[in-house]
């Protein structure tokens, strides 16, 4: 279905829509209007906790892991520590660093030109694979790659193959796998599937993606087991927990986005006349929070409030919580669905969601809830108003000079 | 090198560049200064329609065949995008630029 289709706001006239637009458009400028040295403060903060997070763990490995009273400990501690400062880097810090929140600073190091985060992807693929195709064709069937990582069925109106039997396994797969999962994003499967793919831009990206996930392997299963000496087996194991760590917990969170019950997918994009107004409301009914304290919210990168973050992809995460009071108060004026619930109900809905759409619809109901109130009077666009479907997504538009470098 | 000039004003390049901060121009990952090309009246106004591009980037485009006259080139470390709404002046997005440099 198209925006202007969707059943949960059809009830909205156009000035309800606009109003809303424009009421989002306020909570934006004061939030702009108002960041300044606390926001600044609060990121530079959080990357030093992160670095001492890593300095702990490293050291904990090396050095605890010697004496064999406090090897096992050591290394618990050290992979944990290790852990919680990757989950940090990647999801509070490089994530949002990346869109640009901080960008405003004028820091040569804290900007979304320069931060290379650690994790496999390297990062100017990961600002094209989310940043563009994911933040601006949200919940779009067969454009958010999102959607499924291009091997998991994620919505009824994706058509039923047989090989999603096999969906609880590739989701165990991608799950403790996700950093390389996430690496090979913006390789875009399906078009690579569909022999739609430039070799040329897919060698380019494969190059680029060897060199980062070589330097992550040597980093944590080469380098820093050697600076264990003996205990290099012991560093080596607690690295790859930590990995597996980031893995499960970035995964979770990611899925617990847009794919509880309540966050819709759309399968039409005339997104090159969608208005501000009518993205802000695709964001809001293609996204889904999830409550918790605020350390759960940190070390979510923020995404337990999914919906501001799509609205405010920009605006620093540390101002999320503030500008989810007013959207949700917003949301009840406008009875448009806010969809929210603890992070294991979340999940919870996402999981099952997996389960039951690893077989044929006509097997299981859905689990979308019912929209709100009468459909108003609304006037929707021809075929011949609409524009031409896009053809050049997914695919990088790249100088021959960088072709010819690769 | 500018192989993507010719696309400055295509409304789906811009918002690519704006997202995935590729510079318009050469389509390369942007680099800090980021650099706006615009009328006076978009300075002042404090809203570009080009897409961000390398200081680099824009010179270039300044002097080749084709620039606008009334150009100037703005820097600045970060920018806002905004998408056009309905009953706006603005029909295309814009840039914001939100920590002016020099």
């Amino acid at each position: 279905m198209a925006i202007a289709d969707v059943k949960e706001y059809t009830h909205l006239s156009e000035e309800d829509v606009e109003q809303l637009g424009r009421e989002l458009d306020a909570i934006r400028t004061e939030i702009e209007e108002s960041r300044g040295d606390a926001d600044a403060a609060y990121i530079n903060r959080l990357i030093k906790i992160q670095r001492y997070l890593a300095i702990a763990g490293r050291l904990s490995l090396m050095l605890g892991t010697q004496n064999k009273k406090t090897r096992v400990p050591a290394a618990v501690t050290g992979a944990t520590l290790l852990g919680l400062h990757k989950i940090l880097e990647n999801m509070e810090i490089g994530h949002n660093v990346m869109h640009g929140q901080w960008d405003w600073m004028n820091d040569p190091e804290i900007h979304s030109s320069n931060w290379e985060w650690d994790t496999a992807q390297p990062a100017e693929q990961w600002k094209h694979s989310h940043n563009y195709v994911h933040h601006q064709f949200t919940n779009v069937l067969g454009h958010d790659n999102d959607i499924g990582y291009g091997i998991l069925r994620m919505a009824r109106e994706q058509r039923w193959h047989p090989h999603y039997l096999g969906q609880p396994i590739f989701n165990a797969l991608l799950a403790s796998l996700f950093q390389w999962g996430v690496a090979l994003h913006d390789l875009d499967i399906e078009r690579i599937r569909k022999g739609e793919k430039d070799p040329k831009e897919m060698k380019r990206q494969l190059k680029q993606i060897f060199k980062k996930g070589r330097n992550q392997v040597l980093k944590d299963y080469l380098v820093y087991p050697a600076l264990s000496g003996k205990q290099w087996k012991t560093t080596l194991k607690a690295n790859a927990s930590a990995n597996l760590m980031r893995n499960l917990w970035s995964y979770m969170i990611i899925f617990c986005g847009h794919f509880p019950d309540g966050a819709l997918h759309f399968t039409e994009e005339e997104l090159e006349d969608e208005t501000r107004s009518e993205w802000y409301l695709r964001q809001m009914l293609g996204s889904a929070n999830f409550t918790g304290g605020p350390l759960l919210h940190v070390m979510s990168g923020n995404l337990g409030y999914q919906i501001e973050h799509h609205l405010f992809p920009d605006l620093p995460s540390n101002r999320y919580a503030e500008i989810s009071v007013k959207v949700r108060e917003l949301c009840a004026k406008y009875d448009i669905p806010y969809t929210t619930g603890p992070l294991h109900r979340q999940y919870g809905q996402a999981l099952r969601t997996i389960m039951k759409l690893s077989v044929p619809n006509s097997w299981t109901s859905s689990d979308q809830p019912e929209p709100p109130g009468p459909v108003a009077e609304r006037r929707r666009k021809s075929d011949e108003e609409r524009q031409p479907r896009r053809q050049e997504l997914g695919g990088w538009s790249r100088s021959p000079r960088e072709w010819g470098d690769s | 090198m500018l192989t993507e000039a010719s696309r400055i004003h295509d409304r789906a390049w811009v918002t690519q560049c704006a997202l995935s901060r590729i510079c318009g121009g050469c389509a390369m990952s942007l680099s800090r200064p980021v650099a706006f090309l615009g009328t006076l009246d978009e300075v002042n106004r404090n809203a570009f329609h080009l897409p961000p591009m390398h200081r680099e980037c824009a010179e270039e485009l300044l002097e080749a065949p084709g620039a606008d006259p009334e150009w100037q080139l703005v820097t600045t470390a970060g920018f806002e995008f905004v998408r056009p709404g309905r009953d706006e002046i603005e029909t295309q997005p814009t840039f914001q630029p939100n920590s002016l440099l020099g």
